[in-house]
């Protein structure tokens, strides 16, 4: 009844044909990118909730007798409401397990080669969901004003005042003035539920309209069944229902691992941390920096340059070249790596040798500079560490090369037997 | 005459072109009127950054702990002990805030500036000249002159006998030094301000 009142509104019938027929390619790796969805479905819930209760200021309140910024103080009350300090656990694993979904997801279109003409202009929006989602991991770290917040908060403002040429004006761009100033939480407040989120959403739905236009890329195995078919449509199950169905168990299966780790496991304990204060603890960044942190470690205090008239820091080094360096790479993948002609089928990655091996060189080197972070623990010295990051990094690339090329000599030998 | 390009068309700017430069003028005269804009969004550095206002003079107080703000006795420390303190009414300022270390005066190298040092008391901004961290006291309790300055960041460490010399890890330049002196009744004073540059390098 009420579905044909709508349908003789909006022509839902057309709608139905043509985007909940959709096929979908029925692989458990492709579910990647519906967990980070999910995962931000999550963030916006509980962080609305926060939002209701989080106040927004760095001015002094008292709390049970002691005098600390507003913002700690509101945070520490969100935990003492009931379910209070479950949900803020929900809103901070959820952050990591989309971190760690859009990850998973960037690397199987990286195996497979998925970014491959035509799909670029996806893998480039995906890196900026990447990019701005690891921003608002960062701008909501902040939002506590506990004493680990306003450390990392106080370290990341050093590094993007390091970037050279502009790293002054940037820094007080991003941080409203010189951290800590009475500005950097508003403004970050304001980046972390309002900006940041309108761009997350609107990224996430160029992401989706440009995929449901080009379609998901299939394994090659499927190419004789579908040329049987006509050839036009993608094997796989469809939208609705099928598709639709495994979504939707898929989101509260998530909902029930996260509640289940948020009730269980602590997360950012802000009232052990406490208010800031003139110690800095032993403190480690969440573990999507880590590759960062632990590079910072391995610079030598000495090496810095002078380069067109700007000082090269081993701050700008570890913390802007770094990492810009890695985002480059990412970037430039698509048109190293390119396809003459659209590509609309998967490789298998044993089959290319040189960019698997790339790309597992790349995962050791982001492994080993986390284990870095912790060569105070380990007891290496750093000088060490960067040696073991090389050779590792290296040794990772030339095993995996040679023996992709021993798989695949064997695996072409085997088809010429066979035919 | 009117003017012809080399297929005979003529050289008049059509509608389109017209409407087209119209458009393009005007889209750049607004992206120019908001350029001001991103000035407005980063304001000018006004008391930010790390300026210490500790003079000589200032009497050392405890700048944490259950007595966090009173004076600090000289008696109160032994060869290898090690607190961070703040001038007598200016802890609002981190930028003040110095790491107090005793040790033997005997074992004082240069470019420690013994001068500024007093009953084995040697003090050093506690601002880390890499990002910004507060330094931590590496205690050997067997052996007090084997304690070092770490920063609990990235792991630099600073010598205390050596000018807070860098021993190694991603610090830039040595933890500036800062005159102390044991007075009459046993307080602790400082008796300059800091010898170089304070926090991050950048
Ligand atoms: C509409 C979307 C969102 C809203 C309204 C929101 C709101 C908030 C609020 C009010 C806080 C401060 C309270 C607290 O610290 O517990 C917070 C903290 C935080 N947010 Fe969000 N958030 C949103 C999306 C996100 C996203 C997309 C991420 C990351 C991928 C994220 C990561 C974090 C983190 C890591 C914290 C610190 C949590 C902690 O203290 O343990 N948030 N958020
Ligand atoms: S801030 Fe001290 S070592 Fe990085």
């Amino acid at each position: 009844m009420i579905a044909k009142w709508f349908d003789e509104r909006l022509d839902l019938k057309k709608f139905k044909e043509k985007f909940l027929n959709k096929a979908f390619p029925a692989h458990p790796t492709f579910l990647f990118g519906e967990i980070a969805l999910f995962s931000f479905i999550t963030l916006v819930i509980t962080g609305i909730f926060l939002g209701l209760f989080y106040e927004p200021s760095t001015g002094q309140v008292s709390l049970f007798g002691a005098m600390v910024p507003a913002a700690y103080a509101s945070v520490v009350k969100i935990d003492l409401l009931p379910m209070g300090v479950i949900i803020r656990r929900i809103h901070h694993w959820s952050a990591m397990i989309m971190i760690a979904a859009i990850i998973a997801h960037l690397a199987r279109v990286y195996f497979t080669s998925a970014y491959r003409k035509p799909r670029e202009i996806n893998w480039l929006i995906g890196l900026s969901l990447l990019a701005v989602t690891l921003g608002a991991a960062f701008t909501g770290y902040l939002l506590p004003y506990s004493q680990f917040s306003v450390t990392a908060t106080s370290i990341a403002y050093y590094i993007a005042k390091s970037v050279p040429w502009a790293g002054d004006w940037i820094s007080r761009l991003l941080f409203n003035g010189e951290f800590p100033a009475h500005g950097t939480v508003p403004r970050f407040f304001f980046l972390h539920v309002m900006l940041i989120p309108i761009g997350l959403i609107t990224l996430i739905g160029a992401h989706l309209l440009v995929l449901v236009k080009q379609k998901h890329t299939e394994p090659k195995a499927n190419s004789k069944r579908k040329a049987a078919q006509g050839g036009r449509r993608l094997i796989g199950i469809p939208v609705w229902p099928e598709q639709s169905y495994i979504s939707v168990s898929l989101f509260f299966f998530l909902l029930f691992v996260v509640v289940l780790m948020a009730t269980y496991i602590p997360l950012n304990p802000i009232e052990r941390y406490g208010p800031p204060s003139p110690v800095t603890p032993v403190m480690r960044p969440d573990w999507y920096f880590l590759p960062i942190y632990g590079f910072l470690k391995l610079i030598p205090g000495d090496l810095s340059f002078t380069l067109l008239g700007s000082k090269i820091t081993p701050e700008a080094i570890g913390g802007v070249f770094f990492p810009g360096i890695l985002a480059l790479i990412l970037v430039a993948i698509p048109f190293l790596d390119r396809a003459s002609s659209p590509q609309n089928y998967i490789e298998n990655p044993l089959h290319r040798p040189f960019m698997t091996s790339s790309g597992i060189a790349g995962a050791m080197l982001l492994f080993m500079t986390t284990v870095s972070g912790y060569i105070d623990v380990l007891h290496i010295a750093p000088a060490s560490m960067a040696i073991y990051v090389v050779v590792v990094t290296a040794a990772a690339w030339v095993v995996s090369y040679l023996l992709l090329r021993l798989y695949s000599r064997a695996a072409k030998k085997g088809e010429h037997v066979k035919s | 005459m009117v003017e012809t390009d080399s297929e005979g068309r003529d050289k008049k700017v059509t509608r389109r072109q017209f409407a087209r430069g119209f458009v393009l003028a005007a889209l750049a005269a607004a992206t120019g009127s908001l350029l001001s804009f991103l000035k407005l969004l980063a304001p000018s550095k006004k008391g930010g950054g790390y300026v210490a206002t500790v003079a000589a003079g200032d009497r050392l107080v405890y700048a944490g702990g259950n007595r966090q703000g009173s004076l600090l006795k000289a008696s109160e420390f032994k060869a290898g002990d090690a607190v961070l303190v703040y001038p007598e009414g200016k802890s609002g300022n981190e930028a003040n805030l110095v790491q107090l270390i005793r040790l033997e005066e005997s074992e004082f190298k240069a470019p420690t500036r013994k001068e500024l040092t007093d009953q084995g008391f040697v003090a050093y901004s506690a601002i880390c000249t890499h990002l910004g961290c507060i330094v931590g006291w590496i205690k050997d309790k067997k052996d007090p002159e084997a304690s070092y300055i770490e920063c609990p960041c990235h792991n630099s460490i600073f010598n205390p006998e050596q000018g807070a010399r860098v021993m190694g890890g991603p610090a830039p330049i040595p933890l500036a030094q800062i005159g102390v002196k044991v007075s009459a009744d046993g307080t602790l004073v400082f008796t300059s301000g800091f010898s170089g540059p304070i926090g991050p390098q950048v």
